[in-house]
């Protein structure tokens, strides 16, 4: 029965701790995002795809087709920006219809988007929902 | 004159706080509130005047750029994003700058407005070169906004001056002249 407890214990805690990977993921910055690009990556893109723009997936596609000689690591890390850059843009644009219904009960009356999102930051049960995780994740606070 | 001084001071200001790279230390917050500052009476800018008068004007300098005068009265950051040499290619250290670009302009406090990205030269090499790498190179800041980061194509517009506009007149041939300005153009219709 310990025994059962503690794998079960056990268990959650990877859970947990997988969990807070994930949404630590979510709240990365585009530009937290694209230093880490450069930390791990700057060396091969100066090798491979010297001339080649940031924009339109170019440096992606060039590292993408240089994989053979691309280091793992920013070969990895390549797969994490493109993830995160994601994630922040779905937060993002989920925003609106994430925190209507919260914006109408909190904030009525107040007119913009931005002056909408300040008063959803300063309304503490807004913080404890959906709405304030969304927010969180957007980059928002 | 007082608009070049006004934009020095700028820089200057921003020099003291952040060290060597203008905008790579500036807080996100800091990015939207400088740039979110509209006055009302700022004019209207038409690009495509600024487009016709920085290639009739390839070597003459400022004083015969006067719709360019415009541009210093409406809010605006100058950063620096380095290129790999006579390309478009964005350096990798300088991802992180247009990243920021990119935090700041997705704020719910800047998503209704237009931006103008302006790409300045040094007086190094020869200015029509200049102008057309400078017109390249701010194309090739908008295009990585609107694709990697997702800003919608009807709010980013580029203009490139050459080497115009110094922001040091006294040394054109200075590297401070090399820069991109941000310009919030007001709302998007």
């Amino acid at each position: 029965m310990p025994t059962r407890l503690s794998a079960v214990t056990g268990a959650t805690l990877l859970a947990l701790f997988f969990l807070t990977s994930i949404s630590r993921a979510e709240t990365i910055s585009f530009a937290d995002a694209v230093t880490s690009l450069a930390t791990d990556c700057g060396k091969d893109i100066k090798k491979h795809c010297s001339g080649l723009n940031l924009g339109s997936g170019k440096i992606q596609s060039c590292l993408e087709k240089n994989a053979a000689k691309v280091s793992p690591t920013c070969t990895a890390t390549l797969a994490n920006v493109t993830a995160s850059i994601k994630q922040r843009l779905a937060a993002q644009s989920s925003f609106a219809s994430v925190c209507e219904h919260d914006a109408a009960q909190f904030c009525s009356g107040v007119k913009g988007e931005g002056n909408v999102l300040s008063c959803l930051v300063k309304a503490k049960r807004v913080n404890e929902r959906q709405c304030g995780q969304v927010i969180t994740d957007a980059g928002w606070r | 004159m007082k608009n070049i001084r006004l934009t020095a001071t700028l820089l200057a200001g921003l020099t003291v706080m952040t060290g060597h790279s203008l905008a790579q230390d500036l807080s996100d917050k800091q990015l939207v509130r400088t740039l979110g500052r509209v006055e009302g009476a700022a004019p209207a800018i038409d690009i495509a005047i600024l487009v016709q008068e920085a290639s009739a004007s390839a070597g003459k300098g400022v004083a015969s750029l006067p719709h360019w005068q415009n541009l210093s009265k409406l809010s605006q950051l100058i950063v620096e994003i380095d290129f790999e040499n006579d390309s478009v290619a964005i350096e990798p250290k300088s991802y992180r700058t247009v990243g920021m670009i990119a935090d700041a302009l997705h704020h719910p406090n800047l998503q209704r407005y237009k931006f103008l990205v302006v790409g300045h030269s040094s007086s190094t090499g020869d200015a029509q070169h200049n102008l057309a790498l400078s017109q390249k190179r701010a194309n090739a800041i908008t295009e990585a906004l609107s694709t990697t980061f997702a800003i919608a194509p009807d709010r980013l517009f580029a203009v490139g001056v050459g080497q115009e506009w110094p922001l040091d007149p006294a040394n054109p041939k200075a590297a401070d002249n090399r820069r991109v300005q941000l310009i919030n153009l007001g709302l998007v219709r």
